[in-house]
């Protein structure tokens, strides 16, 4: 069944072009001009992958990205004409999982959505033994790979697919120290100029989800000029 | 005075209120001194000369009565301790001093004398300063002296007029002290001027002075902060602007590269003049693109609106990335391999593209990249085969849109690849610039600030 992208975009032009060069590509293309039919056609028709434009007439794309991650955690691409620091991370912080900035040349877009329909499938197969992230009894977490989840105390923890992966990807080396651009390549997909804040954000997001105190993290933790490290409690 | 104007605001305001406080105290030393001095000398004068009167009123009783032995009279006179008696009598003199005579007696006074005045008169002496107040006694036809040392009084005044001195030089010290000190409440709100200003040209636009109670000061503070306020709200309406343009512009070329790319994948089906206009458009189109990158990354450099660099770069790993970006081999890298630098990646990778493009279409090729140090900074030299830079364009190649005899700065087809360049190596923190390579090419030296590992 070919996967089903939904393109988010107030310029028509735009749109008519993402749809044929996706069509190309082999995916099923559905199209919303504002954020209000955007909703309606995740509900109804629940797409793969999503594609929101930043700038979208009168409900902008951060409220489109944060409303389409309240209902579901299927990985979201923005498109944006703005390459600012600030407007690319507000995007990744309302829950987007990776960007493009226009003008972009469609092999990136496939690249990118080709990653993540990768990502899609390896989690459901790749099926490792569970992995303690906690072992205090009171709150005990656990990454089960085979089920492509993380359960605190039985309870499924709402992670999007990309934070399960960037977690998964700390899992497979506990204790030691992965660098943002390794993390990016494995992650991501992207090359060696990749924008390392997305590894930042996501990290954030994925703290306030597992981490006993998100403000102190015990779990996930910085270094310095290094990149990240996973240290199981 | 040029020299006086060549001091800075500060030396000149202690030199001011010093030079006002010599002039005071000078003037009050000095006036000081006169009046004492004219007092002392006054009221010592009429002692002396009382002392006199009395003195020759005895020996004028003593003369008239007949026989009288002179140095007898003289010594019975009785004169105060240092005074001297000097007599002049029936056209002889007598002294109560063995050592005196006529001669310690200045002629003008004798020759008052002569004339039937009293008189007194102040001379040096050997012995110092002295008073002689003489006395004509027409009535036994003498002249009757009497000399009275002024050594005390002089020394009174030596001590007096010494302390006026210190005092004075007290009194400018002080004044220099204070001009000091006024100049630092002056030069101090001027400091915090200027160090505030640096700050906001240095990039920090949120940079404002501080309240202050001073109504003075507070006016400047106030214009001064409503000037950076200005200057801010006018960056932030081009910088505005820029993105504004930015997204008006993307949005058409987004579609039209989609388009062309979509064109281009299915360029077979198309028949051969239809492949060819293709060729031009998407070649265009390419350029279009990396102007508008270019002209937007210098416009929002200008606004300063960049990322600051703040990721540790190791400058080998990155290079060789470029070089293989570009279809050379990473083998062109030679010399240090573990220089790290501060930088923001995509921006340092973007300038080094551009000078290795610059090597690749205008120096015939780029031939040897080599990584050096020098001092705390890392030198990255690319050398190119190429005819060169002359001298005199060495500079103008990094200009905006410079189109020399080299149209070197079109390296990326814009005329802007080369200012990025040094714009961007400014950005972080360090400089570019162009020499001769020692194969006779042109060489690209780019300054970077290394970082301890």
């Amino acid at each position: 069944m070919p996967m089903q992208v939904l393109v988010v975009e107030d310029d028509d032009r735009i749109r008519a072009v993402l749809r044929l060069a996706l069509e190309d590509e082999g995916y099923q293309v559905a199209e919303a001009a504002d954020t209000p039919s955007a909703l309606e056609q995740v509900r109804s028709a629940m797409p793969d992958l999503v594609m929101v434009d930043l700038m979208l007439g009168e409900i902008d794309g951060y409220t489109c990205i944060r409303e389409v991650r309240r209902m579901s955690d299927i990985p979201i691409v923005i498109v944006s004409a703005r390459s600012d620091t600030h407007d690319i991370v507000a995007g990744l912080e309302a829950g987007a999982d990776d960007y493009v900035t226009k003008p972009f040349q469609v092999k990136e877009i496939t690249a990118r959505l080709r990653a993540l329909r990768r990502r899609l499938r390896t989690t459901a197969e790749a099926a490792e033994p569970d992995v303690i992230l906690d072992s205090d009894p009171s709150r005990r977490l656990v990454l089960s790979t085979a089920r492509g989840a993380v359960m605190l105390d039985g309870n499924d923890v709402p992670l999007t697919l990309t934070e399960y992966r960037l977690l998964a990807e700390l899992a497979q080396a506990p204790g030691r120290v992965l660098s943002r651009s390794a993390l990016l390549a494995s992650v991501w997909e992207h090359g060696y100029y990749g924008d390392e804040r997305i590894v930042d954000v996501h990290i954030r997001r994925l703290r306030t989800k597992i981490e006993r105190d998100p403000g102190r993290p015990q779990l996930v933790v910085t270094m310095r000029g290094m990149g990240y490290r996973l240290d199981p409690q | 005075m040029p020299t006086l104007r060549a001091l800075s605001l500060r030396h000149r305001i202690v030199m001011a209120f010093a030079a006002v406080a010599l002039l005071v105290s000078t003037v009050f030393a000095t006036s000081t001194y006169l009046l004492a001095r004219g007092y002392l000398l006054g009221q010592r004068e009429r002692v002396v000369q009382h002392q006199t009167f009395a003195d020759a009123a005895f020996v004028q009783r003593r003369l008239e009565s007949a026989g009288a032995d002179v140095s007898a009279v003289l010594t019975a006179a009785g004169t105060p301790a240092g005074h001297t008696i000097i007599l002049k009598w029936r056209g002889q003199w007598y002294a109560s001093a063995l050592d005196q005579g006529r001669d310690a007696v200045p002629a003008g006074l004798r020759q008052q004398l002569a004339e039937g005045d009293a008189a007194a008169q102040r001379f040096r002496s050997d012995d110092g300063p002295s008073l002689v107040v003489g006395v004509p006694l027409p009535s036994v036809q003498a002249e009757f002296y009497e000399i009275a040392p002024l050594t005390e009084l002089d020394g009174i005044l030596r001590l007096l007029s010494g302390i006026l001195i210190g005092g004075a030089l007290v009194a400018t010290a002080a004044g220099a002290a204070l001009g000091a000190w006024a100049s630092r409440s002056v030069v101090t709100p001027l400091n915090r001027v200027a160090v505030t200003a640096a700050s906001i040209a240095g990039g920090e636009l949120d940079t404002r002075l501080p309240a202050t109670d001073d109504p003075e000061l507070a006016t400047i503070v106030g214009s001064f902060n409503s000037m950076v306020d200005t200057l801010q709200q006018r960056i932030n309406r081009d910088a505005r602007l820029a993105a504004d343009v930015s997204h008006e512009l993307r949005s058409p070329l987004t579609t039209l590269v989609g388009s062309v790319d979509l064109l281009n994948a299915r360029r077979d089906e198309l028949p051969e003049r239809a492949q060819r206009a293709l060729d031009l458009v998407t070649a265009d189109l390419q350029r279009f693109r990396r102007l508008l990158d270019d002209l937007l990354e210098l416009a929002r450099s200008d606004a300063g609106l960049d990322r600051r660099p703040d990721a540790t770069i190791d400058l080998a790993e990155l290079l060789r990335q470029v070089l293989s970006e570009i279809g050379r081999e990473p083998t062109l890298l030679s010399g240090a391999d573990d220089a790290l630098v501060l930088a923001d990646k995509p921006r340092l990778s973007r300038l080094f593209r551009n000078l290795f493009e610059n090597a690749e279409t205008h120096g015939a090729g780029l031939t040897a990249i080599e990584i050096s140090r020098t001092g705390n900074d890392v030198l990255v030299l690319v050398d190119d085969s190429g005819a060169g830079i002359p001298p005199h364009e060495r500079e103008r190649v990094f200009e905006r849109f410079a189109t020399g005899a080299t149209k070197r700065g079109s390296s990326s087809g814009t005329g802007l690849g080369l200012a990025l360049v040094a714009e961007t190596a400014a950005v972080h923190g360090g400089s570019v610039w162009c020499t001769a390579s020692p194969s006779g090419g042109a060489r690209f030296v780019v300054r970077l600030p290394e970082i301890e590992s």
